[in-house]
């Protein structure tokens, strides 16, 4: 056994190595002949081109089965995102933060809000229909141009005050800030029975003595006009947009943080979902120092 | 001497004192020797009265002539260390310095620490002390014994009287190593690396997630927990072992304080007084200061076939020659041929006083000596380390690689470390050491049913990689009894059946001469059956009488029937048992035909010796005069049997006339007042050891396995060689240098060695062969015999055969035999005679001392490499479907398709029972038929396994797996052409409205889930595709309908597990959302369906061409 255990040397290491890359008695690079390598990668090469093709075909086929208005599952879309603008994420979600006496500190976020609510600008806007009626503006066949579906229009201007429009500080300079809160979009999602579905903020923490939140909510009530919905998907409707709902906050206390949620209020809308805080709510701090 | 050999720098070679221990070894063995023939009388008796075959049966071979080589035995006996020490130093002059160096290193430092005390202790000479000195040396009265509070003091001083057992590594240890070796150390730098991921997300953001400390907390109790599992596992087959060694206490019947107390022997002190019995082992070494009949049997001790007469006087300088001194360990047992028989004082009884004590002990020192040789790693040891180089090079090379990737790719530096780990952990099969142990585990518990009881996990395999087995013959090869197997009357020889139940004597009873013969036998025989064994076979009785006598008796009894009965109706009217000056056992009786009044006189012994005696022959029933002729006949009769190796005994008888020897008459066995010449020559009869009926079939098995077998034994060359012929180990056409020699008259040296293709050498050749001499004997004869070799020899033959690359395996029972067994890659100790020192040295122990349980442990370890194969092919395949998520996911920016928690999940969850039940497959074609695997080119993890488990099988898990991912994906309404490179807005937990391929906005917990279901989607596309992956892995050559899909039915229980697993996970814990498990929608779990049966047909065509082009390049390539 002591035979065995013999320790190679460095060189002679190498040696084996060197003769392993490149034998001259044999002709093998690596072990094998050039011919043998030839083989070896043709086999491969057809190997794994059948492979691939066979991948292909199964996402082909894939593609084949889905329908491209509608998605088979919305397993995890039950009940839609709700998202706020200006979004100024902290350690911990939403966490806007200014002062009134220093534009400094906000012109960054209303500049935020005039970006998001460029896509409202009537010229955006202009390849959807106006709408007026107050109901579910279902649509069974593609009536639009180009095989698609009607889309209703939904302009910064229905924003009022907090369109940027009348006020293009959108309050932040006077300490009443306007939050723009939208809902995600979910095909075929119908968000309650008859009623529209509204937006409700408050403070998150409300203790009983303190004043309740005031807010002012564009459009009026706070509501998304059911005709809005349900959505039609990206390929029928191409161009959506979400509704908004507009908050002014008029009593937000100086220089404490105050922590605040805005709910959906709807029906088919829920905002218990312990796992995820952007479900049918969002939440966010806010402190305003002057 | 014995102090000479010891002495630090004397080291004399044991063959230089052969001369004297000759001398003395012939004398001391006159005591058996009682048929010691006139002179040395024909050739053939040096085989007859060959070696006895069996250390236990007592024996009475004469030995004169020889040189005793037997003695030379017992005398290099305790310079195991040292002679082998100063072999290698007179190689170390010659060229094998190299080779020579490890071995002596691993003699030296011990030696060198034991040198001066072996010197102290083994300066004996209380065998030369008379009683007087001896009380007053040790302070003890041999009436009274010591004193408690002498004992007491004693014991504190010295120490129990046991032996220190082999250093075990602590227990803490042996978890420890459980803990770092192999893949531990990978998971370990993954949990690290984990640990310190965190540790920097957790100083840049207070508020991190502690995904990657938790991570690192499920990596480190993965290894913990598999380390506690093969510890476990290592720590419950030790336990078996221990079990089986728990014997008895002794207990030691000892004088202290005036009274005779049952002590345990563990509490004998030096200078105590003790009593033996017959049966008892020594418990301590002894000076024996009186004695009644006693023998001991020093064979483990020195290897010595027969027992030895011990006496109180002192006959011999040498401390081990002399009859005075009892060892430690050896067994007491009474002496048969004791004159005083029926007297009425106990028979074998002695009363000693103890020398040494524990350690101190010859045997103790012995056992010490043999912890100094090395353990060699076992080849499954050195497969599987080779294994996990290529694992982790596997592993940590594309880790590194896909960092390297990952940093130039722009990606974060903690991203790309999170990253490496990910790739470790798919890369690390964390089960498989867990599954290798059960494995293995499985076969050592399928092993001990069959006899082999393994007790070190890893030499379960080494049985199958064994290329030469140095085996024992007495009661290995041999049924360890003596056993009539030739009958020589009417001038013609027969054969008696020597199986082991004696079932069908098929000889001619018909002659009158077999009637006196039988006559004979049963009567002049002082053998005794204990009474109350009717129920017992004949030939499992316990017998009291030595060994010679049994077979006869037994002989007798089988084809008889009655002998008591026979014997009681032929009353005994006188006796000569055998003795040293007789050399001739006689008895008369009076015979049990009530018309014939005459005695009858029987007698056996040596046949020539009973020849002389007689001068009429028995033919047919008829006396006839002995003339040249028959005493011819005799002799070639005589001759033949002697060639046989077997024992040969002569009978005659003579029938007292009437009128010279009435029935009155007194016969006085010490005037010998009757006739003992011209008596009547009856027959011959001749005994031998016999193989056990199961060898010949299992040295056949091995020789077709490839498998050479080497018999080494302490007999003489001439049994040995005629039971290597009997069992095949020499076959039955092949010749030796001296047979050649024989058949063409030429002289030995004259033939031409090539021509022969067994040699028989012994143990005084042996040791006068260099090793490169011994190499060569090694490499050209294909049937070795060993014999008139000592157990150390063994050690010598062993480092031999190593030297020829082969993996060797030995049998040993003695304690003498330890250190060939521990140097041995696997040392197999007998169960029944083995001795504890020899099975505390042995990896296994053979619970039947037979030989051909050695072959199905062969076979079990050559299925277990097999499976072994299998198990690790299957297991190697689903890490390329795990590690592709990742490399795709760095490069294409997927959402990741698998996490490393579910990684852990198919790893330790769904693919371990699966790969445990591929050890239970039946072997694909007689693995008995081709030769063992080559340690160095027969890899356990070929490159033909890694790269058809990686590259062809794991490609395809991986296509396959993908498939049902973006399936997933597609189908909840992200299409494959939107995913790439979602990966950085994706994983963005402040994009709350991300949009998918149909305009619908998720939230970041909402994609979170829907990466999870796509975890849970990947992790069923590799279970179904592993459950085709484990039915593939059932042959490697065969397809699998000759197979047979359900003759391994735990395969099924595994597919079962694997689903139930997955069902669970999916279904039962979908909602706990740190397991990352979402429930799946039913018709996902068929998707990758159509990709297990495509991996089944490639299999399947795979195998078709391997086994329709053999030695093909199809073959070469894709043969694992």
């Amino acid at each position: 056994m002591a035979a065995l255990q013999e320790k190679k040397s460095c060189s002679q290491r190498m040696e084996e190595f060197q003769r392993y890359c490149w034998n001259p008695d044999t002709g093998q690079m690596l072990g094998r002949t050039l011919s043998r390598w030839v083989w070896i990668s043709l086999y491969y090469v057809a190997f794994y081109v059948v492979m691939t093709a066979i991948f292909a075909l199964c996402i082909y086929t894939l593609m084949c089965t889905i329908d491209p208005y509608t998605p088979d599952y919305q397993d995890q879309l039950k009940s839609p995102g709700v998202t706020l603008r200006p979004d100024v994420y902290g350690d911990k979600g939403l966490d806007i933060s200014y002062n009134v006496s220093d534009n400094r500190t906000w012109v960054d976020l209303v500049h935020t809000l005039h970006t998001f609510l460029a896509g409202y600008s009537p010229e955006s806007q202009q390849d959807s229909i106006n709408c007026t009626f107050k109901e579910y503006f279902f649509q069974e066949k593609f009536m639009a141009p180009n095989h698609t579906k009607f889309s209703c229009k939904f302009t910064a201007d229905m924003l009022q005050n907090c369109s940027g429009l009348v006020d293009p500080n959108f309050g932040f300079a006077e300490g009443r800030p306007c939050f723009v809160i939208k809902m995600n979009r979910i095909v075929k999602f119908l968000p309650s029975n008859s009623t529209a579905p509204r937006v409700d903020c408050a403070f998150l923490d409300q203790q009983k003595d303190a004043q309740p939140l005031q807010v002012e909510y564009f459009p009026p009530n706070g509501t998304f006009s059911l005709h809005y919905f349900p959505y039609y998907g990206s390929k029928a409707q191409p161009h959506y947009s979400n509704p908004l709902v507009a908050v002014k906050l008029l009593n937000v206390p100086r220089n404490t943080e105050v922590l605040i949620v805005c709910k959906i209020l709807a029906d088919h809308v829920t905002f218990d979902n312990p796992h995820d805080p952007y479900e049918g709510k969002v939440e966010f701090k806010l402190k305003i120092q002057q | 001497m014995v102090k000479v050999r010891v002495a630090p720098g004397v080291r004399p070679r044991p063959v230089r004192t052969g001369g004297r221990r000759g001398e003395r070894g012939r004398a001391g063995r006159l005591y058996s020797a009682f048929l010691l023939a006139s002179a040395r009388p024909l050739s053939p008796p040096a085989a007859s009265w060959g070696e006895d075959p069996n250390p236990n049966l007592g024996g009475r071979g004469p030995r004169g002539p020889r040189p005793a080589p037997i003695r030379k035995k017992t005398l290099e006996i305790y310079s195991v260390e040292l002679s082998g020490t100063k072999d290698i130093d007179q190689t170390d002059k010659g060229d094998g310095k190299e080779k020579y160096r490890g071995l002596k290193n691993c003699f030296e430092p011990k030696k060198n620490h034991q040198k001066e005390e072996l010197k102290k202790e083994l300066d004996l000479d209380d065998h030369k002390l008379s009683i007087k000195e001896l009380e007053k040396k040790y302070g003890t009265n041999i009436i009274t014994g010591l004193s408690s509070t002498q004992a007491a003091e004693l014991l504190a001083q010295n120490g129990p009287n046991a032996l220190t057992p082999p250093k075990e590594t602590p227990e803490i240890i042996k978890f420890l190593k459980q803990m770092v070796g192999g893949f531990s150390i990978l998971l370990w730098i993954g949990a690290i690396l984990c640990w310190i991921a965190y540790g920097i997300q957790y100083s840049m953001n207070k508020s991190s997630s502690l995904d990657n400390a938790y991570l690192g907390c499920v990596l480190a109790l993965v290894v913990i927990l598999t380390g506690i599992f093969a510890y476990y596992q290592e720590a419950k087959s030790t336990n078996i072992m221990a079990t089986f060694n728990k014997m008895i206490p002794q207990q030691a019947l000892v004088i202290r304080d005036s009274e005779k107390k049952t002590i345990p022997a563990e509490q004998l002190v030096v200078g105590d007084i003790v009593e033996i019995k017959g049966g008892d082992r020594i418990p301590a070494d002894i000076r024996l200061l009186s004695v009644q009949g006693c023998k001991v049997d020093n064979s483990s001790l020195t290897g010595e076939s027969e027992p030895q007469a011990r006496s109180s006087e002192f006959t011999h300088d040498n401390a081990l020659e002399t009859k005075n001194i009892g060892f430690y360990s050896t067994t007491c047992l009474e002496a048969e041929d004791s004159w005083n028989k029926m007297s009425t004082s106990p028979i074998g009884t002695a009363t000693g006083m103890v020398i040494n004590t524990g350690d101190r002990t010859i045997i103790g020192q012995i056992a010490s000596l043999a912890s100094g040789v090395g353990n060699e790693k076992t080849p499954i040891a050195i497969e599987i380390e080779h294994f996990v180089h290529i694992v982790g090079g596997v592993a940590i090379s594309i880790g590194i690689l896909f960092f390297i990737i990952a940093v130039s790719l722009k990606y974060h530096v903690l991203d790309s470390i999170i990253f490496l780990i990910g790739i470790i952990v798919a890369n690390v099969p964390e089960g498989l050491l867990a599954t290798v142990t059960v494995t293995l585990s499985l076969t050592a518990k399928r092993m001990a049913k069959k006899n082999c009881l393994v007790k070190n996990l890893e030499a379960v395999e080494t049985l199958g990689s064994t290329s030469i087995i140095c085996s024992d013959k007495t009661g290995t090869l041999t049924q360890n009894r003596m056993t009539v197997a030739h009958l020589w009357f009417d001038n013609q020889i027969f054969i008696a059946d020597t199986s082991e139940d004696h079932s069908n004597q098929v000889f001619d009873q018909s002659s009158g001469t077999w009637a006196s013969l039988s006559k004979i036998i049963t009567l002049c025989n002082r053998a005794e059956f204990r009474p109350g064994q009717e129920s017992v076979p004949i030939m499992k009785r316990v017998v009291v009488g030595d060994a010679s006598e049994t077979a006869l008796l037994k002989f007798s009894e089988v084809i008889l029937g009655d002998v008591m009965e026979i014997r009681k109706r032929n009353h005994k009217v006188a006796e000569i048992p055998f003795n040293s000056t007789n050399k001739f056992q006689l008895s008369i009786h009076k015979t049990d035909d009530p018309n014939d009044k005459r005695f009858l006189l029987v007698m056996k012994g040596a046949p020539e010796r009973i020849l002389e005696k007689c001068s009429t022959i028995m033919v047919n029933g008829q006396e006839q005069p002995l003339d040249k002729s028959t005493a011819e006949a005799f002799h070639t009769a005589y001759m033949e049997l002697g060639g046989l190796g077997e024992r040969v005994l002569g009978f005659c008888h003579l029938y007292l006339p009437a009128d010279e020897f009435p029935e009155s008459y007194s016969f006085d066995v010490d005037t010998m007042n009757f006739p003992t010449s011209n008596l009547c020559f009856v027959g011959l009869l001749s005994m031998i050891d016999p193989p056990r009926s199961t060898v010949p079939d299992a040295v056949t098995k091995c020789r077709s396995a490839g498998i050479k077998v080497i018999m080494v034994t302490g007999d003489h060359p001439i049994t040995a060689k005629a039971i290597a012929k009997s069992v095949g180990i020499i076959s039955a056409n092949s010749e030796t240098v001296e047979d050649i020699a024989k058949r063409l008259h030429i002289a030995v040296e004259q033939v031409n060695k090539r021509d022969a293709k067994a040699a028989v050498v012994t143990g005084t050749e042996l040791k006068d062969m260099s090793p490169e001499q011994l190499d060569e004997l090694l490499t050209n004869y294909s049937e070795i015999v060993f014999a008139r070799t000592s157990p150390q020899q063994k050690l010598i033959i062993v480092e031999g055969c190593q030297r020829q690359n082969a993996v060797v395996a030995v049998t040993g029972d003695g304690v003498n035999d330890s250190p060939a067994l521990k140097k041995a890659d696997i040392g197999i100790a007998m169960g029944i005679a083995g001795s504890d020192a020899a099975k505390n040295a042995a990896d296994m122990v053979l619970l039947d001392d037979n030989f051909a349980s050695i072959v199905t442990g062969v076979e079990e370890g050559r299925l277990i490499f097999d499976n072994l194969k299998k198990t690790i092919a299957y297991t190697l395949t689903k890490n390329i479907a795990e590690l592709c998520p990742f490399l795709i996911y760095i490069i294409v920016g997927l959402p990741l398709p698998i996490g490393t928690i579910t990684i852990l999940f198919i790893d330790l969850g769904t693919d371990i029972i699966p790969s445990i039940a591929l050890a239970y497959e039946k072997a694909e074609s007689d693995i008995m038929n081709r030769k063992p695997r080559h340690k160095k080119k027969d890899r356990l993890v070929n490159q033909q396994l890694a790269i058809y488990s990686y590259l062809h099988i794991g490609l395809m898990q991986a296509v396959g797996a993908f498939v049902v991912y973006f399936t997933v994906y597609a189908q909840e309404g992200f299409k494959p052409s939107i995913l790439a490179d979602l990966r950085v807005e994706w994983e963005n937990g402040n994009v709350n409205d991300l949009e998918d391929s149909y305009g619908q906005q998720w939230t970041w917990y909402q994609r979170k889930y829907l990466e999870w279901t796509g975890y849970t989607a990947f992790f069923v596309g590799i279970m179904v595709q592993q459950i085709a992956d484990v039915l593939i892995r059932k042959t490697r050559r065969n397809s699998i309908f000759q197979q047979g899909l359900f003759r391994n039915k735990v395969i099924w229980l595994g597919i079962a597990s694997q689903i139930i697993i997955a069902l669970i996970l999916s279904y039962g814990l979908g909602s706990v959302t740190a397991l990352n498990f979402t429930m799946l929608r039913p018709q996902y779990w068929f998707v990758a369906v159509p990709y297990a049966i495509l991996i089944w047909v490639y299999d399947e065509v795979r195998k078709l061409f391997i086994r329709l082009y053999p030695g093909s390049w199809w073959d070469k390539n894709m043969y694992y």
